[in-house]
């Protein structure tokens, strides 16, 4: 490994960390999902590095649209949108801190305890090639299976969503849930014969 | 070509071919109201020079980070999308293994630039454009991936410079007709021209670009005719062959491709309507992205 491979590393090694511990700090749904962008960015391009191009280069491109997706449909569902609305981000605090040590502790000793391979691939390996037969073939089963598990929720949730879905047309009688079990829906309630109509004779 | 000479190239290529665009673009509003020709020429530096000496606006509290780097961001990608462009045989700036799938990445991070300068300005059209684009532009990049890899599918590898070399017989607008049609409506959705303008159209005064001026929005508007380049330069190295062809050399072929498909592209940007984004999400699901999924099957039954 050259200097300059050395310092790319270090770079993007930081870019990754650093981005991943401010997705906790920050007071935004969007700001956090592209931060957490960033970081997967940084490790595409780590494993760009490491000679892996299109697992490096698909981790970029398959992030990128799954995090914007995530922002567009969590500012979509919440109850506070926190697009640039202030939230705070983090919750369940005493369980999560014991999840993160738990996590850091475990990983930690996986890297501590693994004998990592010390091969280097020549450099005229055909990589792609290799992993597109291991895709499509040994490893078949499991990534179809996946592939066509994925698609399935995909559709499944489309309909669920759509205006003439499973529980009738989606803008037509929806009220907001209440505020105390069997209350009143929470919100204004539309007037009666309510509109703009009547100002127009 | 050495390292040098290529950036040089590179950088040339994306600020030659973002002017001839504009003027292209004039050229086509003067015509249409029978205005003099001659102005548009020099039109586009004179817009350059009047929006440098712009004052930058600024909005209540926006995400100001996010905001001044969604232009430069878009810029870079455009470029990076040129740089897989082989300018011949020997001469490509990015030689990457997987050159079609890093594409793909700019298509993705595209609809994340964009929305995110959408979003940052805090202001109600911006956040409309941003949203509408995303709706689009999701599912025409689903449509680009069904013709990117159709088109790898002959050359048997993700490498622009063997996709070239796979057309030497049979270029693939002919192998995989629906192929170039597809892409070049995918070209007008990334740049947002046109029929495929739901971030940026008038009825949005201007949707996510509504709130900036200065240089900021002259790096925007560089970056939107920049990545109508990035596209054309791409479809003419993907389904016209690149840089093959008869007696001229390999760059200036690819060139004259380009060029052409940039006035096929200004064209198609200034004689479709928009319709409603509704209706053109039920297009795309409805109508292209089977296109698209026919244009896949074809090429592999045409590969086996």
């Amino acid at each position: 490994m050259s200097v300059v491979d050395d310092m790319a590393f270090w770079i993007f090694a930081l870019t990754a960390i650093v981005s991943g511990w401010r997705v906790f700090c920050t007071d935004s749904m969007v700001r956090a999902s592209f931060l957490l962008l960033a970081s997967f960015i940084a490790v595409g391009l780590i494993m760009l590095l490491l000679g892996a191009p299109y697992l490096g280069i698909a981790t970029i491109f398959m992030m990128g649209v799954e995090m914007m997706v995530m922002a567009l449909f969590m500012v979509m569902y919440m109850m506070n949108p926190a697009g640039l609305n202030p939230m705070v981000m983090v919750h369940q605090h005493r369980f999560s801190i014991g999840a993160g040590i738990a996590a850091f502790v475990g990983l930690a000793a996986v890297m501590l305890v693994t004998d990592f391979a010390d091969n280097p691939v020549a450099s005229d390996a055909r990589v792609v090639t290799d992993l597109g037969k291991e895709l499509l073939g040994d490893s078949m089963l499991i990534f179809e299976t996946a592939g066509v598990t994925l698609l399935a929720t995909m559709v499944a949730s489309v309909i669920l969503s759509s205006r003439s879905g499973r529980f009738g047309p989606a803008d037509e009688g929806s009220v907001p849930p209440p505020l105390e079990p069997g209350g009143q829906p929470a919100g204004r309630l539309p007037e009666e014969g309510g509109g703009h109509g009547h100002h127009h004779h | 070509m050495t390292p040098i000479v290529l950036t040089v190239a590179w950088v040339a290529f994306l600020l030659g071919m973002a002017w001839y665009v504009a003027v292209l673009d004039g050229l086509w509003a003067a015509a249409r109201e029978g205005r003099s020709l001659r102005t548009p020429l020099a039109n586009p530096l004179y817009r350059c020079a009047t929006m440098l000496r712009q004052q930058s606006n600024l909005t209540e509290a926006p995400d100001l980070l996010n905001w001044r780097l969604a232009p430069a961001l878009y810029a870079g990608l455009a470029g990076t999308g040129v740089a897989l462009v082989p300018f011949s045989g020997a001469s490509v700036l990015a030689d990457l293994e997987v050159g079609i799938v890093w594409w793909g990445a700019v298509e993705a991070l595209t609809v994340v630039v964009v929305f995110l300068h959408g979003w940052s300005a805090n202001s109600q059209l911006g956040l409309i454009g941003a949203y509408r684009y995303v709706a689009i532009g999701l599912p025409v990049m689903l449509i680009s991936m069904f013709v990117l890899i159709a088109a790898a599918l002959p050359a048997e590898s993700l490498a622009v410079p063997k996709i070239i070399e796979s057309q030497r017989e049979l270029w693939n607008v002919i192998r995989q007709p629906l192929g170039l049609p597809l892409f070049l409506l995918i070209g007008l959705s990334l740049s947002f021209r046109g029929p495929f303008n739901y971030a940026d159209s008038a009825d949005l005064a201007d949707g996510t670009a509504s709130e900036i001026s200065g240089a900021a929005r002259l790096v925007w508007e560089f970056a939107r005719l920049a990545m109508l380049v990035a596209t054309a330069a791409m479809a003419a190295t993907v389904f016209l062959g690149g840089y093959l062809g008869p007696v001229l050399p390999g760059p200036l072929w690819l060139l004259l491709k380009t060029a052409a498909v940039l006035v096929l592209l200004v064209a198609l940007s200034h004689l479709f309507a928009r319709i409603s984004p509704s209706r053109m999400l039920t297009l795309i699901w409805i109508v292209l992205m089977p296109l698209a999924f026919i244009d896949l099957v074809w090429a592999g039954l045409v590969a086996l």
